[in-house]
């Protein structure tokens, strides 16, 4: 069981491996973050604000004086949870849809198609704060902005992949012995596009961070006292002149989320030669 | 009885303002100290907000962008004193009542508006009247209900007869809505008699002013020109500030101050106010409204806290009640509530809520009442209650939030007279009574103080309505917050004064410039 | 006779496709505008709630609602501004009292302006690095491209934009901190209050870009047509601008058009920021008053822009690789 996956961790070139301790680092983190934030995520244990790094405090305070690296290791897990969740709605909801519109085709498709170019052409910012301002932010919320904005780029390339199998012999087969959609799509077609989907799933994820850093910039984030990432960098953005570890460590936290889950996505990507 | 008085709140209520003493220095403003003003100089003013909204209407200005705005076109029948905070003339050479309900204006002669049309008294009857138009939407439309009739009398009278008696016409008066517009102008484009004329209004974008070269008062304005837009990101207005692309702004967060000061060509001016952000608990609904549960909240406040963390200090701490101690008829004999875990604790105990769960509603709307409702939450779970920090968008705040769950916060803009915030906020028949309180002595000493003659009995009364406040009123006031305002040095003349930012929004009739 | 038929055949041979496309695209903006007005529809409170503010008392709420026409059922306020919409008027804005074609007609070419320019900027950037990259594939040059390209995806776009004015605006006075756009402005201070939101804007877009004409052109550099004319004896650059290049447009074009779709609606962030006056904080401005006819014709500028460019990218992707005629 374990062994073909080490045997494929010892194929990723260099990058590759750095990339996957970088996102393992970060899984690990926000799964345990119950366990080893030092303090309360919203717990005021600072007079002083944007302090610098101390033996009580590892990174400094924040902008209210609360501990920036508990504040990091639970962003870190709403980020995390988050983006990996909507990565995995919107892969899911994209491939489906694009499976469907692949195998019916004719007007299926093409209302498919204007419906996925309908929510695209929506600035996914402005449409999370019409969504916001309607329903009130929650995590659930934030969660299915995020899934809806990337469903249709998902879509686009999960289709393009999807109609390439279609005319291909092995599913013009299948539809022949009478299959049904549901069959073909799951056995025949989806195997067949397993690699470049992760590839997309791995992109989606770093897009649905930056959307939710954006999103924060809005005053549309995570529920206080909680916050991802994003809501750090945003709250803490007055320290960005003094350099306050505050700003800092958030960021780069952002920085190797991101470039670690790209690494391990060109990685493990078909060809990718480097 | 005030000829030649000075003009204190005292012989107002006798007989509305008039005396030789003022025509010495027409319009409003501060003394003047150190140099002499230049003439020249433009200079761009940055706010913090702008929207498709702005308008050159005077009866539609919210927030500070639109104050500024109509203050430097407009002006009205009286102003503030920026000195002793009481109403002053302007356009009006005097307003008198004998009874506080039937005032009579006579308004200066050969005042002209921008287009060079003459002020009468057509124009100010036409301004003051529109505010009773429910389809001009003003937004002191609450107010205007006070105004019974407006007539002409004459070319340069006018009568205004109030529902009842108020002897705080003539600070009313002095609000930017109340300013005067041109008769007839059913959406008003900037003509008035105000220090500057408009050369462009986007809408959104900017406006831009010039110099009103014909300004009734001698002298001023002193800047040529003016350009004033809004950044509304407030870290991007403190750059624009320190970078040189703008020589004023307002809003700063108490954060930035530190980085404002350590450029030694920009200064921050820090005005003391009685602007708040309020906790409110509502009446009908539990537990907000048991009494207990409202003391425990008051106790569980850390306004220290509040204070250092949001403000750094730069706030006022208050005792839930609306009168800032920088105020006309402040008590300061009411005892100050202190942050308490074991008072809190009894509370929450003797009215057997421990364990209770509870969303608090809070957006950025309300200054720092996000932050506020955090700390709450923080001290909240030592006592057994446990609250939920709902955080909601700005957007929508007022008419979907704001009051409609058992706990939400408010704000409230410093208002220039006790009355105006009691009646507004804190009557039991008021649309704005947050907290949907009543209490019968209250309202009754509202309306008393209104009419009373004597000033002793006025503080009096307006000493006890902050006691019974204080004690009952389910609304915590943790801070009177500060107004932060920051400018260019070059540009002289600037003080705080406590009606509001920008020296109560009107600095730019009065500061000049020098390189 | 014959000739000119041929030589006008790849045009002509498009024009069912554009014509297609149009059909759908009017079939998109419907699509568009009826979601625009259900959520709209979602929203709390309505444009005269808003206008009014804190203070408002319902006599006075019912009577603005008179006035800007909200007492009227949903579904006629939409028939009423499809057909007017239908005629070209895009209708008039509840709060500011003026056209939303008035409106729209001061912030467009702003918007439009930082887009351009951004555009061709980031796409030759793009270019350059994503091809340099691609044809060094796995050399210094390669991975240090590759480096710069994944931290500037990785950086939230507002502190990437809040740093550029620390650095250019505050520390150095360089550059303007805010865009100061204006038409009495010259050129150069146009340009000059433009640098910044156009490089923020810009570093987003030209690392996405970069990565996928990387990916592009790498993936045409494997096939065995280079390899053969390699064999050949083809110099290296004839290959890659010759043989390469018109393979790969097809997905660079189709990559460019998606993150240039980004630079008019996304601009949100950076139009905050350096309080440029554009369309999506028009927009933003839009929601927040409930002006409805203006946040539909903002979505529907947005929603053109992005089906136009998808067809340029279609029609130039079919016009390079003769292939995908058929």
């Amino acid at each position: 069981m374990m062994k073909p996956i080490f045997r494929t961790v010892r194929a990723l070139p260099l990058s590759g491996r750095i990339g996957l301790g970088l996102v393992l680092f970060w899984i690990a983190i926000a799964a345990l973050a119950p366990l080893i934030a030092p303090y309360g995520v919203g717990t005021f244990v600072d007079e002083e604000v944007f302090s610098p790094a101390s033996a009580r405090l590892w990174l400094g305070s924040d902008y209210l004086g609360r501990d920036v690296l508990t504040r990091i290791i639970w962003g870190s897990r709403n980020t995390v949870f988050l983006a990996l969740g909507a990565a995995l709605m919107a892969v899911a909801i994209g491939t489906s849809v694009a499976m469907l519109a692949a195998i019916r085709g004719g007007w299926t498709d093409q209302i498919l198609c204007r419906a996925m170019d309908t929510l695209i052409s929506i600035p996914s910012k402005i449409f999370a704060l019409v969504m916001v301002a309607a329903f009130g932010s929650s995590m659930t919320l934030l969660l299915a902005i995020a899934a809806f904005t990337y469903t249709p780029g998902n879509f686009r390339i999960s289709r393009a992949l999807a109609m390439n199998l279609v005319a291909l012999d092995f599913v013009q087969v299948a539809r022949a012995r009478g299959e049904r959609s549901f069959h073909i799509a799951l056995r025949e077609m989806l195997p067949n596009m397993i690699h470049p989907l992760l590839a997309d799933l791995g992109l989606r994820f770093v897009f649905v961070v930056l959307l939710l850093s954006g999103l924060s910039f809005l005053g549309l984030g995570v529920q206080p006292p909680h916050a991802d990432l994003g809501s750090l960098v945003r709250e803490n953005i007055s320290g960005l002149s003094s350099g306050a570890l505050a700003i800092v460590a958030p960021a780069v936290a952002i920085a190797t989320l991101t470039v670690g889950a790209n690494l391990l996505i060109d990685a493990i990507k078909p060809g990718a030669k480097t | 009885m005030t000829e030649g008085a000075p003009l204190n709140r005292r012989s107002l209520l006798g007989a509305g303002i008039a005396g030789a003493g003022l025509l010495a220095l027409p319009g409003c403003g501060p003394s003047r100290s150190g140099g002499r003003p230049l003439h020249g100089g433009m200079i761009r003013v940055a706010t913090q907000i702008t929207s498709t909204s702005d308008t050159l209407d005077p009866a539609k200005g919210a927030m500070a962008t639109d104050y500024m705005r109509h203050f430097m076109l407009y002006n009205g029948l009286t102003c503030i004193d920026d000195d002793t905070m009481s109403p002053k003339l302007s356009l009006a050479k005097e307003l008198a009542s004998a009874d506080r309900v039937t005032w009579h204006v006579d308004l200066r002669r050969g005042i002209r508006f921008h287009d060079g049309a003459e002020l009468t008294s057509a124009d100010v009857v036409y301004s003051l009247m529109r505010h009773k138009d429910p389809a001009v939407a003003s937004k002191i439309g609450t107010i205007a209900k006070q105004l019974a009739e407006v007539t002409t009398d004459g070319r340069y009278g006018v009568v205004i007869r109030l529902v009842a008696a108020n002897a705080d016409l003539p600070t009313i008066l002095a609000q930017s809505h109340f300013l005067i517009i041109k008769a007839g102008q059913e959406k008003p484009d900037g003509t008035g008699t105000g220090p500057f004329r408009l050369v462009e209004f986007s809408p959104g974008v900017r406006t831009i002013f010039d110099k009103n070269r014909e300004y009734w008062v001698p002298g001023r304005p002193y800047l040529e020109r003016v350009e004033l837009f809004a950044i509304p990101d407030e870290v991007s207005r403190v750059n624009a500030l320190l970078s040189g692309d703008v020589h004023a702004i307002n809003a700063l967060s108490p954060h930035s101050t530190r980085r404002v000061e350590s450029n030694r060509d920009c200064a921050v001016v820090v005005t003391p106010s009685a602007l708040y952000t309020d906790l409110i608990m509502r009446q009908d609904a539990l537990p907000t409204g048991n009494p207990d549960f409202v003391q425990a909240v008051k106790h569980l406040l850390d306004r220290q806290l509040i204070n250092r963390a949001l403000y750094r200090n730069f706030g006022t701490i208050a005792n839930d009640q609306p009168i800032a101690p920088f105020q006309p008829y402040y008590n300061p004999n009411v005892p100050q509530t202190h942050f308490d875990l074991d008072k809190a604790r009894w509370h929450v105990k003797r009215a057997g809520l421990q364990g209770v769960r509870l969303p608090i509603y809070a957006s950025t709307a309300a200054n720092g009442s996000v932050d506020m409702a955090s700390i709450l939450q923080e001290h909240g779970a030592g006592v057994g209650l446990n609250f939920a920090v709902n955080r909601v968008p700005a957007d929508g705040y007022w008419s979907t939030h704001w009051m409609r769950h058992p706990m939400t916060f408010g704000a409230c803009n410093p208002r220039p007279t006790a009355d105006l915030i009691f009646s507004l906020f804190y009557d039991s028949k008021a649309t704005m009574n947050e907290s949907g309180w009543k209490n019968d002595r209250f309202d009754r000493l509202l309306i008393e103080a209104r009419g009373a003659t004597d000033e002793a009995l006025r503080t009096e009364i307006y000493g006890e309505m902050q006691q019974i406040v204080h004690d009952k009123c389910p609304v915590a006031i943790p801070v009177f917050i500060s107004l932060i305002d920051a400018y260019d040095r070059r540009i002289k003349g600037v003080r705080p004064v406590p009606l509001g930012g920008f020296m109560g929004y009107r600095f730019a009739e009065y500061v000049w410039w020098e390189d | 006779m014959a000739a000119a038929v041929s030589r006008r055949s790849p045009l002509a041979s498009l024009l069912p496709l554009i014509a297609k496309r149009a059909a759908s695209a009017v079939l998109t903006l419907f699509l568009v505008s009826m979601v625009v007005f259900a959520i709209s529809a979602l929203l709390p409170g309505d444009a005269a709630q808003e206008s009014l503010g804190q203070s408002a008392t319902p006599e006075q709420i019912a009577a603005l609602r008179h006035e800007m026409g909200l007492d009227r059922p949903g579904y006629v306020r939409y028939a009423e501004w499809l057909t007017d919409m239908l005629s070209g008027d895009p209708g008039q804005s509840y709060v500011a009292n003026q056209p939303v074609a008035d409106i729209i007609s001061q912030r467009l070419p702003n918007t439009l302006m930082l887009a351009s320019v951004t555009a061709v900027l980031s796409v030759f950037a793009a270019l350059a690095i994503g091809i340099s990259s691609a044809i060094n594939r796995g050399s210094r040059l390669d991975r240090a491209l590759n480096i710069v390209t994944l931290s500037l995806v990785a950086i939230p776009e507002f502190l990437v934009a809040t740093l550029g004015v620390l650095v250019f605006s505050v520390k150095l006075l360089l550059l303007p901190s805010i865009a100061l756009v204006s038409e009495d402005a010259t050129w150069s201070e146009t340009l000059r209050s433009m640098a910044l939101p156009v490089f923020s804007l810009g570093c987003i877009v030209v690392a996405q870009m970069a990565r996928m004409i990387r990916a592009a052109v790498a993936d045409q550099l494997d096939r065995s047509y280079v390899e053969m004319a390699r064999l050949k004896g083809v110099p290296f650059s004839c290959i890659i601008t010759f043989h390469v290049m018109p393979n790969a447009l097809g997905p660079i074009i189709n990559a460019v058009a998606l993150s240039l779709s980004y630079l008019m609606g996304g601009a949100l962030i950076v139009e905050t920021i350096f309080n440029f006056p554009g369309l999506a904080s028009l927009m933003v401005n839009a929601v927040t008053s409930r002006d409805i006819p203006l946040l539909q014709s903002c979505a529907m500028i947005f929603c053109a822009t992005y089906l136009v460019l998808m067809l340029v990218a279609d029609v130039v992707a079919i016009l390079a690789n003769p292939r995908l005629r058929a």
